[in-house]
C-alpha cells in the first residue's frame, strides 16, 4: 500500500480494515504507548500544571510568532548559523539541493524529520543526482520498503520482523532472520558506512530557543548524533512554529515529549546545537545551515481555533489513542501526518479539496484532547474545518437533509410528524443502508415521548 | 425541586423508556417534573457535520424555549445532548444578544447521573434489578462533562445488581453521530472492540447513559446474537 | 532570494495575526489522572542517578579515590576484553586526567587514542570521556564540548565509560538546564546522554546499541 491519497481515505481505511496482520500490529503499538504515556504522566505529580504551562508558552510564542522568529534568527546568525526561509516546500527543497550542488555532496544521511518528509526532499534530492539515506531505523526500513510512515513515533510500525527480514535481505543480502538484534545490527553495520561516507546531515528540530538561538533535537537511537556530528556540513530543518522563547522553558516540554511519545523520563539522548563550531579545530561540522519553513503554517494564525494546530510537539499520542487510528493505522489518511493531529494538519496545509474526507474521520470521542501535551482541542479544530468545508465543498444533499432537518426541528408541527422528518432523512441521507449493513437498526416507536407525556 | 426535562430526539423517537424512566426516577427523588412540548432537537446533529447555521438556529429555539421554563434545572437523560447545550456558548461567541442567553441556559442544564448526585446529593435512588452488569463511558460525558465516578456511584446502590467494570469502560463505541453513517465499516471496527470487552465480562446487561450509544452497541449485539441486553442508566434507576 | 522570503513569511504572520481574535483555551474539565508519588525519596542524588542509570539499562560504579577509578575501568575493560568485542582498541577524549588514568591502569590494550578525528573513530571498540554534569532524576549524562573533546569518544565506540563528579550531580532536569545557562553564553553543542542507544522500531522490541553505544558505565568520582 504504497504512496496512498487523502482523497481516497474511505477506500484506504477499507483495505486497512481487512489487512489483519495491520491491525494485530496497530493493536500491540497504541496499546503499548498509551499505557506507557498513561504510566509516565502519572508519575509527575504535576502533570495538569505542566501542559497548562505548554501551552500557554506555545499560545505567547504563537501569538508573537515574528517577534521570536527574529529575536532566533539573530541569536543563531550572530553564533555561527546560517539561515534559510523558505516559503514552500519547493524552495526549500531548491534551498537544500542548492547547498548541495555548492559542496558537492554525494551522500546525504538523514535522520528523522517529518517536515522533510511532508516537502518530499528526499525525491527532490535523489532527483539532483544525490545518494540521501534514512538513518532512523525505522524510516531505513520503509525507505528500503518506498513506503511512507505510518506513525508518527515508530514509522515501520505496520511491519512483521519477517517482511524487515525479507527487505534486508533483498536489498542489503543479509541472511534472513528472526531475531530483531540481529536486524537491528545488520541495519547498523550498513549505516555506520553511509555514515562514514556522508557529506551532510539533515535533521529535523524539536526545539528551537529564541534567547539563545540553540535548536534541540531529541532522539533514542544516535542516529541524529552521527548525523549532525559526522558530516562537514549539517542543515537543520524546522517548521516556523517550533520556536520557545527561553532555554528555561525545556523544563517544562522536555518533560512532556517523551512521556507523551514513548512514556519515557527523557529519550537517550537530547543534542543542544547553538550555532556553527567556533574553532576550525572543534569536533563537529564546518558549516550549520537551519531552515525555516512556513508551507502553509503562517496562514492557521489567522484564526484562533486554527491557531491550535501550530502548538503540535509531534509526539504521536494523540495517534495511540485514537480508535480510528487504532483501526485503520496511518497509512490510510495518506499523508505524512495520520490520525487525529494529521485530520486537522493535513487540510490545512494541502487545502480541504482533496482532503475532505479527513476532518470526518473521527466519531469526536475526545481521547485526543485529553493526552495532548499542549492541550490542542482537536474535536473542535475538526468541527471548525467540518464547518468550511460545508460551507464550500458539502454535498447538494446533504445540504439540502440539513436545510428540512432545521425547518422540522424548528417547529412544533412539523416535529410532531416527525416519523415523517425521520423518514425523510433516511431517504435523502442514506442512512438506513449505510447503518445496518453492520448493526440491526432499532425501529421508531409506535408513540413518541411527547404522545406519551399527553397521554397523561 | 422544580424540573424541567429536555428528553432529546433521539429518546423521543426511539428509546421512550428511556424518558419515562426519567421522570419516574426524578419525581421518586421528590422532583416535579415538566415537559415543555415544543421542545425538539439540541442541534448536535447539525453542529457536528459542520452545519453551523443551522445548528444556530436550532440551538436558538432550544434557548427560547427552555429560558421561559421557571423551572430550577433542566435534566436531560443524555450526556452528549447536555454537552451540546453546554457547547451553545462557542456556537454564539460574539454574538452579545444570544451568548448571554446561551451561557444562562447551559448553565441550568444537567445530565441526569450528574443531577442526581452532584445536584441533589442522592446517591441511592432505591432501585432493584437482578443481575451482572457493567458500564460503558459514553464519551461525551465523560470528556466534556467529566461524568465519571456519578454514574457508577448510583449503580453500586442497586439493590441485587453485580456491577463489574468494563475494561477500556472510557473507549469509544464508534457511534460518533453523522460518523456512524459516513464511515460505516470504521465504526463497527471499533465498535467490535467493545463488543469483545463486553462478552469479556460475561454481563447480563451494558448500562450507559446515551441512548445513541446503546444504540450502536444493541444494533451489533442483536446482530451477532448476543444474550447480552443494552439499558439505560434511567431504567435501570426506574426498576423496583 | 531568501531575504524575499524571510519579508514575505513574517509580513504573512503578521497580517494572519492581526485578524485573528484571542482563544478561549483551556475549558475543558480537567481529567484527574491518578498521580504516584514522582520518586522514590532518596535524598542522595548519587544513590538516585545509580538508581535511575540503572532503569535505563546503564551500569553505574561508585569510586573512592583515583585508584578506585582506575579500578573500575581495569575491572570493566578487562570483562570486555573477554568478550567478542575484544576491547583492545581504547579512545579517549582530551580530558587530562582519562591519559593519567589509564596510565594507573594494568590494562593490556592494542591501541590508546586520544579524541580521535570522523576518520578514525570507527575503528575503536571502548570511548572514555568524563562528563561535565549529571541528572538525578534522570539518570542522565550532560556533555559540554567547549569543556572536552568527547563528542565522537561517547558515540562512536560500542561502548561509552564516562566518569562524572558526584558535585556535579543535580537533582532534576530544571537545576541542570538552569546550570548550563547560568548567564553565561551556551556551549555550541551540548549532549545529554540516558541510558544505552535504543530502538523498538521493529515490532516494538526494544533492541539497545542501535547507531549509538550498545553499553554505558557511569564511575562516579566521590571522594571520601
Amino acid at each position: 500500500m504504497n504512496h496512498l491519497s487523502s482523497e481516497t481515505f474511505r477506500e484506504n481505511a477499507r483495505a486497512a480494515l481487512a489487512d489483519e496482520q495491520l491491525r494485530g500490529a496497530l493493536k500491540n503499538a497504541t496499546s503499548l504507548f498509551g499505557e506507557r504515556r498513561k504510566a509516565a504522566a502519572a508519575s509527575l505529580p504535576d502533570w495538569e500544571e505542566l501542559r497548562n504551562q505548554a501551552r500557554a508558552i506555545k499560545d505567547e510564542v504563537l501569538g508573537h510568532l515574528d517577534k521570536y522568529l527574529d529575536e532566533f534568527v539573530r541569536a543563531a546568525e550572530s553564533r555561527g548559523a546560517k539561515i534559510h526561509w523558505a516559503r514552500d516546500a519547493a524552495e526549500a527543497n531548491a534551498i537544500i539541493c542548492g547547498l548541495a550542488k555548492e559542496l558537492k555532496a554525494r551522500v546525504i544521511v538523514k535522520s528523522k524529520s517529518m517536515t522533510t518528509e511532508e516537502t518530499h526532499l528526499n525525491t527532490a534530492l535523489e532527483g539532483a543526482g544525490m545518494q540521501v539515506v534514512e538513518t532512523d531505523l525505522g524510516e531505513y526500513i520503509i525507505q528500503l520498503a518506498d513506503e511512507p510512515p505510518s506513525h508518527i513515533i515508530a514509522p515501520a510500525i505496520h511491519k512483521t520482523r519477517g517482511q524487515v527480514s525479507e527487505l534486508f535481505t533483498a536489498e542489503l543480502g543479509a541472511p534472513p532472520t528472526d531475531d530483531v538484534a540481529q536486524l537491528t545490527g545488520t541495519a547498523r553495520v550498513t549505516l555506520r558506512d553511509r555514515f562514514a561516507a556522508a557529506d551532510i546531515g539533515i535533521s529535523g528540530v524539536n526545539f528551537a530557543i529564541a534567547e539563545t538561538g540553540t535548536i534541540v533535537i531529541v532522539e533514542n537511537e544516535g542516529n541524529i548524533r552521527l548525523t549532525t556530528s559526522l558530516p562537514r556540513m549539517h542543515i537543520a530543518v524546522m517548521g516556523i512554529e517550533k520556536v520557545l522563547p527561553r532555554f528555561a522553558d525545556l523544563d517544562v516540554f522536555l518533560k512532556l515529549l517523551p512521556r507523551s511519545a514513548t512514556g519515557q523520563r527523557l529519550s537517550t539522548y537530547q543534542s543542544f546545537i547553538t550555532g556553527a563550531k567556533r574553532h576550525a579545530s572543534d569536533e563537529g561540522p564546518e558549516e550549520l545551515h537551519i531552515l525555516l519553513l512556513d508551507n502553509g503554517r503562517s496562514r492557521m494564525l489567522a484564526h484562533p481555533v486554527t491557531r491550535q494546530s501550530l502548538a503540535c510537539l509531534r509526539c504521536g499520542a494523540c495517534l495511540n489513542v485514537c480508535p480510528v487510528y487504532q483501526q485503520v493505522g496511518g497509512h490510510a489518511y495518506g499523508s505524512v501526518y495520520p490520525g487525529p493531529i494529521g485530520a486537522v494538519i493535513t487540510p490545512q496545509l494541502m487545502g480541504i479539496e482533496k482532503t475532505a474526507q479527513l476532518p470526518y474521520a473521527s466519531s469526536l470521542c475526545g481521547a485526543c484532547r485529553e493526552v495532548c501535551p499542549v492541550k490542542i482541542d482537536i474535536p473542535r479544530l475538526l468541527l471548525h474545518l467540518r464547518g468550511e468545508i460545508s460551507e464550500r465543498k458539502g454535498s447538494a444533499s446533504e445540504r439540502l437533509a440539513f436545510k428540512l432537518w432545521a425547518r422540522v426541528m424548528m417547529s412544533p408541527t412539523l416535529y410532531k410528524l416527525s416519523s415523517v422528518a425521520g423518514r425523510v432523512l433516511q431517504r435523502v441521507v442514506p442512512v438506513s443502508k449505510a447503518w445496518t449493513s453492520g448493526r440491526d437498526l432499532r425501529p421508531i416507536e409506535s408513540r413518541s415521548f411527547h404522545e406519551l407525556w399527553s397521554d397523561e | 425541586m422544580k424540573v424541567s426535562l429536555f428528553v432529546t430526539c433521539l429518546v423521543d423517537q426511539l428509546w421512550t423508556s428511556v424518558g419515562v424512566s426519567s421522570v419516574e426516577v426524578l419525581r421518586r427523588v421528590g422532583c416535579e417534573v415538566e415537559f415543555d412540548r415544543r421542545q425538539t432537537c439540541c442541534a448536535q446533529p447539525a453542529y457536528n457535520t459542520g452545519y453551523l447555521k443551522e445548528a444556530r438556529q436550532v440551538a436558538q429555539r432550544f434557548i427560547s424555549i427552555f429560558e421561559e421554563s421557571k423551572a430550577d434545572a433542566i435534566v436531560s437523560p443524555s450526556g452528549s445532548c447536555t454537552a451540546m447545550v453546554h457547547h451553545y456558548p462557542k456556537l454564539f461567541a460574539g454574538d452579545a444578544e444570544w451568548l448571554p442567553r446561551a451561557r444562562a441556559v447551559a448553565a441550568k442544564t444537567h445530565e441526569l447521573s450528574s443531577f442526581l448526585i452532584r445536584v441533589l446529593k442522592v446517591e441511592d435512588v432505591g432501585a432493584s434489578w437482578k443481575g451482572r452488569l457493567t458500564w460503558h463511558d459514553a464519551c461525551h460525558g465523560l470528556r466534556d462533562l467529566n461524568i465519571k465516578s456519578e454514574p457508577r456511584t448510583l449503580i453500586r446502590n442497586v439493590r441485587g445488581a453485580e456491577f463489574v467494570e468494563l475494561e477500556h469502560a472510557d473507549a469509544c463505541c464508534g457511534f460518533g453521530g453523522t460518523f456512524s453513517v459516513k464511515y460505516p465499516e470504521i465504526s463497527v471496527a471499533i465498535l467490535d472492540q467493545k463488543i469483545d470487552a463486553i462478552e469479556r465480562a460475561g454481563v447480563d446487561a451494558v448500562v450507559s447513559g446515551d441512548a445513541s450509544c446503546l444504540m450502536q452497541i444493541g444494533g451489533r449485539l442483536s446482530r451477532k446474537g448476543s444474550k447480552v441486553r443494552t439499558m439505560h442508566l434511567a431504567e435501570l434507576l426506574s426498576r423496583r | 532570494m531568501s531575504n524575499e522570503a524571510r519579508q514575505e513569511i513574517l509580513s504573512s504572520i503578521r497580517t494572519h495575526l492581526a485578524a485573528s481574535a484571542p482563544f478561549d483555551a483551556h475549558e475543558y474539565p480537567v481529567a484527574h489522572a491518578e498521580v504516584q508519588p514522582a520518586q522514590p525519596l532518596v535524598s542522595n542524588v548519587v544513590e538516585l542517578f545509580r538508581q535511575n542509570l540503572e532503569a535505563v539499562d546503564g551500569h553505574c560504579i561508585i569510586a573512592h579515590s583515583k585508584g578506585e577509578i582506575a579500578g573500575a575501568l581495569t575491572q570493566i575493560i578487562s570483562a570486555l576484553q573477554k568478550t567478542k568485542l575484544g576491547a583492545q582498541r581504547i579512545a579517549i577524549s582530551d580530558a587530562p586526567e582519562l591519559e593519567r588514568l589509564m596510565h594507573m591502569t594494568d590494562l593490556e590494550i592494542e591501541e590508546l587514542g586520544i579524541a580521535p578525528n570522523a576518520s578514525d573513530i570507527f575503528n575503536f571498540d571502548v570511548g572514555i570521556t568524563t562528563a561535565q554534569a549529571a541528572i538525578a532524576e534522570t539518570g542522565t549524562l550532560a556533555l559540554d564540548s567547549t569543556r572536552e573533546r568527547h563528542r565522537l569518544v561517547s558515540l562512536v565506540p560500542p561502548v561509552h565509560i564516562a566518569i562524572v563528579d558526584a558535585a556535579t550531580i543535580y537533582a532534576t532536569l530544571g537545576e541542570t538546564l538552569s546550570m548550563l545557562q547560568n548567564g553565561k553564553e551556551l556551549s555550541p553543542a551540548i549532549t545529554f546522554i540516558t541510558g544505552p542507544s535504543r530502538t523498538a522500531d521493529i515490532e516494538l522490541t526494544l533492541t539497545i546499541g542501535v547507531h549509538g553505544p550498545q553499553e554505558i558505565y557511569v564511575i562516579i568520582n566521590q571522594p571520601s
